[in-house]
């Protein structure tokens, strides 16, 4: 088997607070991404999905810090590698797309020129080359008349074609990595399931490995091959989609998957998960999620289960499904 | 009383985006939010109003509480004209007809306690002093959030929590109807669930009429009884809700339906979807 393209390795986050503590918001998380591999982190805000993938890009802003592991990346420790490597890996090797695509884009300068600045600063070539390629990228995520578009600005796009134009500055230089953070979260469900979609092609097409970062399981499940489940600051479960949805170990994965609604079967009352999240600095001993899961007993409470491997699913529970 | 609590008839609405040049010529330049829509809601009617941004679903919720004044048609609260009712600004009519927002961080003052929050809204309704803070506890219970969030900044609470205040504030003036106008989208899935029981158990216990606005399908399958399909400010397909969702007509309902996230399953009919979205996603995008 060949060497995982993406490999993160006990990694912490954590966050000094007023009194100089230091309170952790991700505990630990290992899992890895192969070559072109698709792969869903899944769990409610506050689970550190999204803090984890910032601390492997090395975006992490003041107060948060990564407080330990690595992160291999091309045999090399992302972690603790210069800033200036760093910044050659990040855009050109692994690129990040994220939720609100009208914040992500600079509204003073022209879509083009946002493509373009990424292609110059990884790649030696003219302007004009830079435009070509820009314009070929914009037309390869599905916009029409790319040439034209370059000189838009973003007000001038729709939401769905500025998170478009997003992932084409993301693919521009064509990553090996693509991190999508809830990138459909502020878009209509049509255009939702259109960009679903257009990141399946570009990983088919190009090859491109994607971690999808979502809250909704059912949406995960359309275009990844395996999910990780993350729930305070903890991979709780991780597996292939299939057996994920099929036959979920944890108790938060099945009541993560079975509080959406189908448009099929009957209708009732929703299953829901009582309670919230755990709050920072107020992890439970055990279990992160003994406080809300139907099934605990006294041990869940006391004793963090341990991540135990059953065929090529992992889950972490002392009362498993 | 056996009329439509709730009546819209005929209303349009139209927003001018022309400028001087454009008027001086001539040109229509009017983008129409709303066009010609009617309908009418049956009391104890739980309706679901679903259609992507754009389609007048907001619109339609603003012009039916009266925040926004339709350019012409009218609205009918228990066969009155609204726009008579609103010569008395803080009538009574206020009170029957409540709205709870989507975003609840901007939905609340933030420098004021959940507490006070509801019992400025007893005093509206002209609860006397003495009753408000029992009465305030009551509508918090009734929205399942325990008393210890009382003294709470909207700030130190979750979206959830937040979202239920915002809920509670509504209800606190003991409406006849209550329009929700995406209550949801922005909560994580399991807070979905519990927000849209909530809503189911209000609806049979209080007995209120409400209007869920929402693009999401599975949701206004789960709670409502009659459905409501807009597309560029028009209704297109209306009926009972599970008969529509179960046969649509309509290509555009169709696309809907066939957007909804439906996990491994859902990789095939994305293939199919995306042959029907093309053109109209077309128009859309290039109109945005």
């Amino acid at each position: 088997m060949s060497a995982p393209l993406l490999s993160i390795e006990g990694l912490r986050v954590g966050f000094r607070n007023a009194s100089g503590g230091l309170v952790e918001a991700v505990r630990g998380i290992d899992f890895s991404v192969e070559p072109g591999e698709a792969v869903g982190v899944v769990g409610e805000s506050g689970s550190g999905k999204s803090l984890s993938m910032l601390a492997v890009m090395r975006l992490l802003g003041s107060p948060a810090r990564t407080t330990g592991g690595r992160v291999m990346f091309d045999g090399r420790d992302l972690l603790s590698i210069d800033e200036a490597r760093m910044r050659a890996i990040r855009g050109r090797d692994i690129a990040m797309v994220f939720q609100d695509p009208q914040s992500s884009l600079n509204p003073a300068l022209t879509i083009g020129r946002q493509i373009t600045d990424v292609v110059r600063a990884h790649r030696r070539v003219s302007g004009t080359e830079a435009r070509r390629i820009a314009a070929e990228t914009l037309e390869r995520v599905g916009i029409r008349d790319a040439g034209k578009r370059l000189d838009a600005y973003p007000h001038e796009f729709s939401g769905g074609m500025r998170q478009r134009a997003l992932i084409a500055m993301a693919i521009a230089c064509r990553p090996r990595l693509l991190i999508a953070d809830e990138p459909t979260t502020a878009l209509d469900v049509t255009v939702q399931a259109q960009i679903v979609d257009l990141i399946a092609e570009l990983r088919r097409d190009l090859g491109i490995a994607v971690i999808f970062i979502s809250h909704n399981l059912q949406l995960v499940a359309e275009i990844v091959d395996r999910v990780v489940v993350m729930y305070g600051g903890k991979v709780v479960e991780d597996g292939p989609v299939e057996a994920i949805e099929r036959e979920p170990r944890h108790p938060y994965t099945g009541l993560l998957q079975a509080c959406v609604p189908s448009l099929t079967g009957p209708v009732g009352p929703l299953v829901t998960i009582e309670g919230s999240p755990p709050r920072l600095g107020r992890m439970p001993q055990g279990c992160p999620f003994s406080p809300r899961c139907p099934r605990a007993e006294s041990r869940c409470e006391t004793q963090m289960p341990p991540l135990v491997v059953d065929f090529d699913q992992r889950f972490a529970c002392w009362r498993p499904l | 009383m056996t009329g439509p609590i709730l009546s819209l008839r005929g209303i349009t609405k139209s927003y001018g985006q022309g400028n001087a040049l454009d008027r001086l010529l001539g040109r229509d330049t009017r983008f129409v939010a709303l066009d010609g829509v009617s309908l009418e809601i049956a009391r104890g009617d739980v309706v679901g109003i679903v259609g992507e941004s754009g389609s007048g679903k907001s619109t339609l919720a603003s012009i039916a509480v009266g925040l926004t004044k339709p350019t012409s048609g009218e609205v009918l609260l228990d066969g009155e004209p609204l726009s008579a009712l609103m010569r008395d600004h803080g009538g009574p009519w206020r009170r029957r007809i409540q709205m709870a927002f989507q975003d609840s961080s901007s939905a609340l003052n933030p420098r004021k306690s959940v507490s006070r929050c509801l019992t400025e809204t007893l005093a509206l309704r002209g609860v006397p002093k003495a009753e408000r803070e029992a009465e305030a506890l009551a509508m918090l219970t009734l929205v399942g959030l325990g008393a210890e969030l009382a003294p709470r900044l909207p700030h130190e609470l979750s979206g959830g929590q937040r979202q239920r205040v915002g809920l509670a504030r509504a209800l606190a003036m003991k409406p006849d109807i209550l329009i929700a106008d995406e209550p949801v989208s922005s909560l994580d899935v399991s807070l979905q669930a519990q927000v849209i029981n909530l809503l189911s158990r209000l609806t049979r216990e209080l007995g209120l009429t409400l209007l869920f606005i929402s693009h999401d399908l599975a949701l206004v399958r789960t709670l409502c009884s009659r459905i409501i399909v807009m597309r560029k400010g028009a209704i297109v397909e209306q009926g009972p809700c599970l008969d529509v969702l179960d046969h649509p007509t309509h290509t555009y309902t169709q696309l809907l339906i066939a957007a909804v996230p439906k996990g491994i399953k859902g990789r095939r009919q994305h293939a199919a979807a995306a042959q029907i979205a093309s053109p109209i996603s077309t128009a859309r995008e290039s109109a945005g």
